[in-house]
C-alpha cells in the first residue's frame, strides 16, 4: 500500500514535470525580442527560487542541529538529515541556474559570463555549498556535523545577498522580472501560466527527492548508530 | 537559572566552584560566537555599503563617462545606453551606430540627449538582440577623437517577457517553425 502510494506521487511529480515542459516550449508564446531562448527562463527562474528555498531549509536545519546538539541529541541528528538532505537538492538546483544562464546569455548578451554582481555572488553560493557537501564526504563525526552546521549558516547568509545583487548594484544581468519597476514583468498571461506550472513542477520534484534523501539519511544514521554500539560492546 | 544557583549555594563549596567555571566556560563561548556573528554581519554590511557607494562599478552611463574629464581618455570603460534606431552600420563583424543617453520612445529622447558614436572592431559579430533601441554594453576607451572605441558589445535585456506580434497565445506551434520573430519598437517605456 505504502509503496502504491509512493509510486503514486512519483508518477504524479513526473506527469507535472511533463506537463511543465509542454507549457514552457510549446505553449507558451515566443518572446518578441530574444525568440525562442527566452523559454529558458521557465527553467532557469524558477530553479532559482527553489535553490533559494532548499539553502533556506538547510539553514533552518542547521541552526535546530546546533540548538539541539546537547539537549535533543536525536532530533539533532533529524535536523542534521534535513540540512545534508536540503543543501543536496539546492546544489542541484543552484547548478542548473548556473548552467542555464550561460546558455541563455551567449545569444542574448553575446557573452557566456561576466563577473557583474549577481552572477559573482550565485556562484560565491554554489561553492560554499560544494563545499559543504565536500566537507560532509572527507570528515566523520560529531565535530564535522557542527561545522558542517555553521558553514551551512554562513552559506545561507549569502541568499539574500544574491536575490538583493540586482537590486543594489549594476549588473549584467537584468532587473528582477517580479517587482522590478515599469519595464519588467510577464506581459501575457499564457507565459505566466507556464512560469507558475514550472515553478509548481519543479518544487514537487525538488521536495520528492528531499524526502527521499532524509529517508535515506536517516537510515544511514541508524546503521551507524548500530556499527558504534557493536564496536563499543566488541562484537 | 537564580534558583539552580540558590540550590548550589546549599551544597559545599567545591562544586559551587566548578559550576561557576563551568558558566564562566559557556559565557565565553556564547561571546566568541557572538564576536564571530557581529564580524560576519558586519563585513556583509560594509561589503553592501560600500558596494551601494561604488554601485557604478560594473558600468557608466553616458552623462557618467562625459562628466569623467581626462580620466575618461585614459581608462577602459564598459558604457551603457540605447541604440539609436536606424544609425547602425554593419561592415562584417564591424560595426557604427550611435549610442543614445535614452531610449527613442521615452519622452526625454526628444529633449537632446546625450549621445556618443561607438566604433567597434571586434572578431565576431555583436549578438542578435543588438538592434534598434537595444539597450547595450559598449566596452572599450573613449578617444580624443569623440568616437567611442569598442572592443566588445554586450547586449543588456529587459527583464520583460512580451509574446512576439502574431505569436500571441495561438501558440508557439507557429513560431517555432518559424526564424525568431522580432518585433521593433513594441517596448513602451
Amino acid at each position: 500500500m505504502k509503496r502504491l502510494l509512493l509510486l503514486l506521487a512519483f508518477a504524479g511529480v513526473v506527469a507535472l514535470m511533463a506537463w511543465g515542459f509542454n507549457q514552457a516550449i510549446f505553449v507558451a508564446p515566443t518572446e518578441a525580442t530574444m525568440g525562442d531562448v527566452q523559454r529558458i527562463f521557465y527553467y532557469h527562474v524558477p530553479n532559482a527560487m527553489l535553490s533559494f528555498l532548499f539553502f533556506a531549509i538547510s539553514f533552518v536545519a542547521s541552526i535546530l542541529f546546533l540548538a539541539w546538539k546537547n539537549s535533543a541529541p536525536e532530533r539533532a541528528q533529524a535536523a542534521d538529515a534535513w540540512a545534508l538532505a536540503s543543501a543536496e537538492v539546492g546544489v542541484v538546483f543552484c547548478s542548473v541556474v548556473l548552467i542555464t544562464g550561460p546558455l541563455w546569455a551567449r545569444p542574448v548578451w553575446g557573452i557566456w559570463w561576466t563577473w557583474d554582481a549577481r552572477l559573482t555572488t550565485t556562484l560565491i553560493l554554489w561553492l560554499i555549498y560544494v563545499s559543504y557537501l565536500l566537507l560532509r564526504r572527507f570528515a566523520e563525526g560529531a565535530q564535522m556535523q557542527t561545522l558542517a552546521a555553521v558553514l551551512s549558516i554562513f552559506g545561507a547568509l549569502d541568499v539574500p545577498i544574491v536575490y538583493m545583487a540586482n537590486r543594489w548594484w549594476r549588473t549584467q544581468h537584468p532587473a528582477p522580472v517580479f517587482g522590478g519597476g515599469p519595464d519588467s514583468g510577464i506581459k501575457d498571461p499564457t507565459m505566466l501560466a507556464a512560469f507558475g506550472w514550472n515553478v509548481l513542477a519543479w518544487a514537487a520534484w525538488g521536495l520528492m527527492l528531499l524526502a527521499f534523501r532524509v529517508h535515506v539519511e536517516r537510515r544511514q544514521q541508524r546503521i551507524r548508530h548500530h556499527q558504534t554500539v557493536a564496536a563499543l560492546a566488541g562484537k | 537559572m537564580s534558583g539552580m544557583n540558590d540550590n548550589s549555594g546549599s551544597q559545599n563549596s567545591s562544586s559551587k566552584n566548578s559550576s561557576s567555571k563551568k558558566s564562566s566556560l559557556k559565557n565565553s563561548r556564547s561571546l566568541r560566537i557572538v564576536v564571530a556573528v557581529v564580524v560576519v554581519l558586519g563585513t556583509i554590511g560594509y561589503l553592501a555599503y560600500t558596494g551601494q557607494a561604488s554601485a557604478k562599478s560594473y558600468y557608466v552611463t553616458i552623462p557618467e563617462m562625459q562628466k569623467m574629464g581626462a580620466k575618461a581618455y585614459s581608462s577602459n570603460l564598459r558604457v551603457e545606453g540605447f541604440v539609436k534606431p536606424e544609425t547602425i552600420q554593419q561592415d562584417g563583424p564591424n560595426v557604427r551606430f550611435v549610442l543614445s543617453e535614452y531610449e527613442s520612445h521615452n519622452p526625454k529622447a526628444q529633449q537632446n540627449p546625450r549621445q556618443i558614436t561607438v566604433d567597434y572592431r571586434g572578431s565576431e559579430p555583436p549578438p542578435d538582440t543588438f538592434k534598434n533601441d537595444a539597450q547595450a554594453l559598449a566596452i572599450g576607451t573613449w578617444g580624443q577623437d569623440g568616437v567611442f572605441h569598442a572592443t566588445q558589445l554586450q547586449a543588456k535585456c529587459a527583464s520583460k517577457y512580451a509574446p512576439a506580434q502574431g505569436a500571441a497565445t495561438s501558440g508557439a506551434k507557429v513560431a517555432t517553425n518559424e526564424a525568431p520573430v522580432v518585433a521593433h519598437g513594441n517596448r513602451t517605456n
